[in-house]
């Protein structure tokens, strides 16, 4: 039995009021707290070895607020402990190299990824975790909470009302977790304003605000210029169209953001017509906008997007199309990663993409010796979700034609996501996509981690599509067969040369190893005037002049 | 290959070199002088490790336009950038020394009748200019190129095309406007030092090489044809610059060199008076001079579609201001 005389069954709430009473000098008008303020701030609500979110998502930053907290007195706080899904700016790892945190937990550091190899071999950051975004949402509310949350949006009431709109992403999910576990939430924003024109996140759930000098930093990520499509994308998305899309009536799907995956897109309009595949195929996504979607959107391909994030210069577009996308009162788009991933496992029929490197075995990464890159969605998405049980045509007949299925449930019937990669033979500077063994076990070793880096393994790969064409690999009935399929595609890779032509041929007759003959499609027929949008202004003028792309696209 | 038809609809910016040139001239008239097969590749490359091509990155021959007989080189800035090198640079010599004899001898044989028969010569630009691998050569051959076009004055009309990814920067970028006429799209580029280069040398503040609505404002065929740097503006076809040069040939010669923005002390006085103009006028921004010129809508200017641009642009006097 305890002694409840000494038990205490408040403490974080107690020290949670202690911190923001602590602050309430701070504070000018509600819960606006000035600029100026904002480092006294930060000393004020966060403590030493805290467990700290700066919102840094896949776009939008709490760039203010990473940078205010480089500059707090280190005597007053050191060895925080960063759980972020993002490592997107430099201020994220000067934190380190100053004392103020000691370990991060995280999902995705593209940006930063080799300067965060390097501070993790030297020692100057302590390596908790890489996650899926998924994952680490799930152990926000399980062992990861975060004790302070630095959020960004685009505007807030003085009530702290906050309104995160178009890039709405991760915030929910963070303020979820730290609000509701006794934590403090501090919110930068572009401006404060009278009268939201929707609330996102109710003033009860946040602490302060704070006006930044500078509108929060994002980065146009999904954007692929359509002028640098090459031929050989345009006929691997024809071979992916013909050979997976349509053989299987897939709806439902996830694109990767690449240039192969871009060519589908606007494909779609032209091939996929010719085809009669219009509501056959592609009619619902989770997925970014991707400017590239447009001509489809446009041609009444598309019925639904639920967005992860925005897409810088689509906001006008969206929020004039809201039977296509999820959008707000105030009509714009209202993104959120936290959904669109949950969707993106179990509610979709494909997820498509490309990687870096497959090898012999089917497993891919993008990792390489130098950089720590982390995972980002895509896992989340490039795998058959155990638990799903609902069906659809695509996930059944995946699942029927899995030759492995009878020795693992017997005579069950189960249905299979459909994942596959997109992958040149040889990517740029000669670079071959198959190797024998993956670079990431050279990471692994070099950072310690315990297993290397997979963004997709091999027994959730149920296709290739090389210039050689198409392997399905889910047909396959040992890892042997397995192996040889992908070797059948590999093309004049280390892994492709050790092919061996009668195996080739006789899985050509099983249907496992499909060529572009194989699919009755015309080599000749595949460039880029196939394309439905050669560049960005035939985009712009697909979209009514909606589409506003930044400058860095404007290539006119 | 694409049919010489279905050439003629193609974008002329996303064209290689040897499409454009056959679909440049009449159909079925293109004849390669050096071609591929014939295998002169640069000497230097090998050397520093690197891949040659059998045409060496430029593609020269010869066509006709109606009665002309017109001489095309076609740069290709698929191998490294277009840039010009020994061989490819010779190539192109010599193709204005076969132009210049062949009209030594069209004149000889129809001295009273030759105006309808003269070659010219039409040279579509895809490069960053000097190529560095083998650079005295290169440089050489720049200069021996505009020899040649000093050559070519008041015999063979010379005429630059730029509409082609790469644009036309560096020392090309000279040798480019010292011809009779420039005919750009819009997409096409002219520069001399390359928007990388300057932001490297300059600083971000100075150029953002990142901005291309920025790079498009600065060297793009809608604000050279607003400066007169540009004779003609046409659309993104094959055949729409082959339709401008078909219009060229039919002027009198004078008319053509009309169109010359060097080679007299007229205009290097009307270049000085624009350079005296930007001291006055301090502009920020393209927009700035356009407005100056009288485009009201500067703003709009960049994204508006051929026909309204057309329609509506108003382009600097000549005379300078």
């Amino acid at each position: 039995m305890r002694d409840d005389a000494n038990i205490s069954w408040d403490s974080l709430k107690r020290d949670r009021i202690e911190r923001i009473q602590a602050a309430i000098p701070l504070v000018k008008m509600g819960k606006e707290v000035d600029a100026s303020n904002a480092v006294a701030l930060l000393e004020t609500v966060i403590k030493p070895y805290d467990k700290v979110n700066i919102e840094g998502d896949n776009q939008k930053q709490a760039d203010f607020l990473a940078k205010s907290l480089c500059e707090v007195d280190v005597e007053k706080i050191h060895d925080l402990h960063m759980v972020q899904s993002s490592i997107s700016l430099g201020s994220h790892l000067d934190l380190f190299e100053k004392g103020i945190a000691k370990k991060i937990d995280f999902s995705f550091s593209g940006p930063q990824a080799d300067r965060l190899a390097r501070m993790i071999d030297q020692g100057t950051i302590e390596l908790g975790d890489i996650h899926t975004y998924l994952e680490l949402y799930a152990r926000y509310f399980i062992d990861l909470t975060p004790r302070v949350a630095l959020v960004a949006a685009y505007q807030a009431d003085r009530n702290g009302n906050l309104y995160t709109g178009f890039n709405t992403e991760d915030t929910p999910v963070v303020i979820e977790s730290v609000k509701f576990k006794q934590g403090i939430v501090v919110a930068q924003v572009n401006e404060i304003v009278d009268q939201l024109p929707r609330v996102d996140i109710p003033a009860d759930w946040v602490d302060f605000v704070i006006e930044a000098p500078n509108p929060f930093y994002v980065e146009p990520l999904f954007t692929r210029d359509p002028a640098l499509i090459t031929d050989a994308q345009v006929l691997r998305a024809m071979m992916a169209i013909k050979g997976i899309y349509a053989e299987y009536g897939v709806q439902r799907i996830n694109h990767g953001i690449g240039f192969d995956t871009a060519a589908i897109e606007l494909l779609l309009p032209t091939y996929g017509e010719e085809l009669g595949l219009k509501g056959k195929i592609c009619s619902y996504f989770a997925l970014n906008p991707h400017p590239s979607l447009i001509p489809a959107i446009e041609s009444g391909w598309v019925k639904s997007i639920h967005c992860f994030g925005g897409e810088v210069g689509m906001e006008n577009y969206i929020r004039n199309r809201p039977d296509i996308f999820f959008t707000g009162p105030d009509d714009s788009l209202r993104s959120n990663r936290a959904y669109a991933q949950m969707a993106g496992h179990y509610a979709l029929d494909m997820f498509i993409g490309g990687t870096l490197q497959i090898d012999k075995y089917g497993n891919s990464s993008t990792a390489t010796a130098e950089r720590i890159t982390g995972f980002g969605g895509a896992p989340n998405m490039g795998c058959d979700a155990k638990g799903r049980r609902h069906s659809s045509e695509a996930w059944l007949k995946c699942g029927q034609e899995y030759g492995m299925r009878e020795q693992l449930t017997g005579d069950m019937p189960r249905g299979k996501r459909l994942v596959v990669q997109l992958q040149e033979t040889f990517r740029e500077k000669l670079a071959p996509g198959f190797v024998d063994r993956l670079d990431a076990w050279k990471l692994a070793d070099k950072a310690g981690l315990d297993i290397p880096p997979v963004m997709i393994y091999g027994d959730d790969l149920t296709h290739i599509v090389t210039e050689e064409g198409i392997a399905y690999l889910h047909k396959c009935a040992s890892l042997d067969e397995r192996m040889a399929a992908i070797r059948a595609v590999a093309g004049y890779t280390e892994v492709g040369l050790s092919a061996d032509e009668a195996e080739t041929q006789a899985l050509r007759e099983k249907g496992i190893v499909k060529t572009p003959e194989d699919l009755g499609i015309d080599i000749t027929k595949a460039n880029r005037n196939m394309l439905a949008a050669k560049n960005v202004r035939e985009l712009v003028k697909w979209s009514k002049g909606l589409y506003e792309p930044p400058a860095r696209y404007r290539n006119w | 290959m694409m049919s010489w038809k279905e050439l003629q609809n193609t974008s002329f910016y996303e064209s290689p070199a040897r499409e454009r040139a056959i679909g440049l001239v009449d159909e079925g008239t293109f004849k390669e002088l050096i071609a591929p097969i014939d295998k002169f590749t640069s000497p230097h490359l090998p050397v520093l490790g690197e891949a040659v091509c059998f045409d060496d990155g430029v593609v020269t021959g010869v066509g006709k336009i109606g009665t002309r007989p017109v001489f095309v080189i076609s740069q290709e800035g698929r191998f490294i950038g277009g840039a010009v090198g020994e061989v490819g640079g010779a190539k192109i010599s010599g193709l204005f020394q076969v132009a210049l004899q062949l009209y030594d001898k069209i004149v000889d044989k129809y001295p009273n009748d030759y105006e309808s028969r003269i070659p010219a010569v039409v040279f579509s630009f895809e490069t960053g200019g000097v190529r560095l691998h083998e650079s005295n050569a290169g440089l050489l051959a720049h200069a021996e190129i505009m020899e040649w076009i000093q050559k070519c004055r008041n015999k063979v009309p010379v005429i630059s095309l730029v509409g082609s990814k790469v644009g036309c920067f560096g020392g090309m970028g000279f040798v480019c406007v010292a011809t009779d006429l420039v005919i750009m799209s819009e997409l096409g580029r002219i520069g001399l030092t390359g928007p990388e280069v300057i932001e490297e040398v300059m600083g971000k503040k100075e150029f953002d090489s990142t901005d291309r609505a920025l790079i498009y404002r600065t060297t793009g065929g809608k604000h050279k044809y607003i400066m007169r740097d540009c004779a003609f503006l046409v659309d993104d076809s094959i055949e729409a610059f082959r339709n401008q040069i078909e219009e060229v040939l039919k002027m009198p010669y004078s008319e053509i060199a009309s169109y010359r923005s060097i080679g007299s002390l007229e205009l290097v006085e009307e270049q000085l008076s624009l350079v005296g103009l930007s001291t006055e006028l301090h502009p920020k921004d393209s927009k700035d001079v356009w407005r100056y010129f009288g485009n009201e809508n500067a703003d709009q200017i960049q994204d508006l579609y051929y026909e309204d641009f057309m329609n509506s642009v108003k382009i600097r006097p000549r005379g300078g201001r």
